[in-house]
């Protein structure tokens, strides 16, 4: 998908010869655009469960949730977690769990080998009432967890072994890299056997949504108004018409 | 919790204890109610939302206390002996009394409760009636005169009257052993309603512990009570019979809904009336009427008193 928004893209810049975008500009365009759209799923999701609140969703083909939970779901990633010490472990990251987290949807606590629960994210403010608690002070099977730092605190401290704790994360897309050979003319030819090749994460549906994206960082890129405007009016539209 | 097969039932598969998973499908388990109140009653379209899963358990555990208190028939018996001390001291899970027995005999006799007070707290008083104080500056306790006369006997009980004939009226004849000569006259004022030969008792309740007449020392005792169903704040332990297991969802959902901000009055309305009704259901279901136990009281009126 990457050669063809990236082909889509320079039709409509040099269509009045505005200019040329180099594929190393190209790439961090095409990142950031990537992590926008990927953002706005997330709002998309929770407007679309408003609508269903509202009576205004459908189901079957017209089940637009759906479709936003496929794709986040295509970044969901389930690990167990590095152990910092004894009941403190590292948040997935590139170094740990070979990605970072844009969102930790769940964290499981084992014991011995065998799920015991899931524990609840609690906040800092709360935990320390909550294991004073007589009632509802973690235990085995409610554990819970704060965040700090780069780590998770799990509660009860019982959960320090090696394998304990395990997270459901949903991480963020790889970096689009589009590759290249570079020919004796001068002009880069599209070469995906490259080893750092990295097409869009994001389904072929946000093509479009890619393309404006990335225009509008060109346009400014290149100072072209036009072209800025061009891509702001294209997105808007695409998202209204998702709405 | 997964459904077992027989022999799990059975012989828990040789675990100890082995008698561990018997009755067990009268119980769902505490685990079990947070989880499917969290899939069936709280998610984006449900009355309830972005609530934490430590206040789905707190009032799931709060509803399970209020009906161990009075709906449930969960009866826990323990058997002590009663020593010199005259002391029953409370189960570490006790909340409230149900009986007391004095095991003796071969037989189970329910005893009654002394209003009067039984036990007190007592200081070293001088004799300008001031008090003396240890290093903390609090008054020094010494054991009160009314422990010491219930305890050697010789305080009098209103329950029944010890007085024998010859202490009232030291110049009748004794006839000895007669059961008349004992206590006779010394019983104007005496409770018939409670009025019976077994020992007494008072509970002081913040001193943990149940206190006995002299007549009780060295004498088996069976206390039955109610617990709260918390099993020692073992999570995994806690359980709500079956019957009650829709009630609970119930109060959950409208302890929540109740205390939450911004919902609707008529929403919270509806989940009490909801709740309530499924408390009675469940109490009516847990009373086990059904036809024959009418059908043998209703043979019972025509039983001819003698």
């Amino acid at each position: 998908m990457i050669n063809s928004v990236r082909n889509t893209v320079l039709a409509i810049i040099n269509k009045n010869n505005y200019g040329y975008i180099s594929p190393g500009d190209f790439n961090l365009f095409a990142k950031q655009a990537q992590l926008d759209i990927f953002d706005e799923y997330f709002i998309r999701y929770n407007q679309q469960i408003n609508e269903e609140n509202a009576r205004i969703s459908g189901t079957g083909y017209a089940d637009i949730k759906k479709g936003y939970e496929e794709v986040i779901d295509t970044f969901s990633v389930t690990s167990f977690l590095t152990q910092k010490n004894q009941n403190v472990y590292f948040l997935p990251s590139t170094s740990t769990t070979g990605s970072d987290y844009y969102l930790l949807n769940k964290v499981l606590c084992f014991s011995g080998g065998v799920l015991k629960g899931e524990a609840e994210k609690v906040t800092n403010s709360k935990i320390t009432m909550l294991n004073s608690s007589l009632l509802t002070s973690p235990s085995t099977i409610f554990p819970a967890y704060t965040q700090e730092a780069d780590g998770v605190v799990i509660y009860p401290d019982t959960f320090n072994g090696v394998n304990d704790v395990q997270a459901q994360y949903i991480r963020y897309p790889l970096d689009p890299k589009w590759t290249y050979v570079t020919l004796y003319g001068g002009e880069p030819l599209f070469d995906q056997t490259q080893a750092d090749y990295q097409d869009f994460e994001l389904p072929i549906d946000d093509s479009n949504n890619l393309v404006a994206k990335i225009l509008q960082y060109a346009g400014i890129s290149i100072r072209e108004a036009d072209v800025f405007q061009f891509g702001q009016i294209e997105d808007q539209q695409q998202n209204q018409t998702n709405l | 919790m997964a459904y077992i097969n027989q022999r799990k039932y059975y012989t828990n598969d040789g675990v100890n204890p082995t008698d561990e998973n018997w009755g067990s499908y009268q119980y769902v388990g505490l685990e079990d109610i947070v989880k499917n109140f969290q899939l069936m009653y709280a998610g984006n379209h449900e009355l309830i939302n972005n609530e934490n899963r430590f206040k789905i358990l707190f009032h799931a555990k709060r509803g399970i206390q209020e009906l161990n208190y009075d709906a449930f028939k969960e009866i826990k018996n323990l058997e002590l002996q009663v020593y010199d001390d005259l002391r029953f001291v409370l189960p570490p899970d006790y909340v409230n009394w149900v009986k007391l027995y004095l095991l003796k005999d071969n037989v189970l006799r329910e005893l009654t409760e002394n209003i009067q007070v039984q036990s007190a707290v007592s200081y070293i008083q001088s004799a300008t009636a001031s008090f003396t104080y240890d290093g903390d500056g609090n008054a020094t306790v010494v054991d009160s005169t009314l422990d010491t006369e219930r305890k050697n006997g010789s305080l009098k009980s209103i329950y029944l009257n010890d007085e024998i004939d010859e202490n009232v009226n030291p110049n009748v004849y004794n006839y000895d052993s007669d059961i008349y000569n004992y206590r006779i006259g010394a019983r104007y004022g005496l409770n018939t309603e409670t009025a019976n030969i077994n020992p007494t008792f008072t509970i002081d309740k913040k001193a943990g512990v149940i206190n006995f007449d002299s007549t009780m020392a060295n004498q088996q005792c069976v206390l039955q009570y109610i617990s709260d169903g918390m099993e020692n704040g073992d999570d995994s332990k806690i359980s709500v019979n079956k019957l009650f297991e829709d009630y609970i969802y119930a109060y959950i959902q409208y302890a929540i809904l109740n205390s939450k901000f911004g919902v609707q009055e008529y929403i919270i309305n509806r989940a009490r009336k909801n709740k309530q009704a499924l408390l009675r259901n469940a109490k009516i279901r847990l009373s086990n009427i059904h036809p024959s136990r009418l059908l043998m009281n209703l043979r019972g009126e025509d039983k001819w008193l003698k």
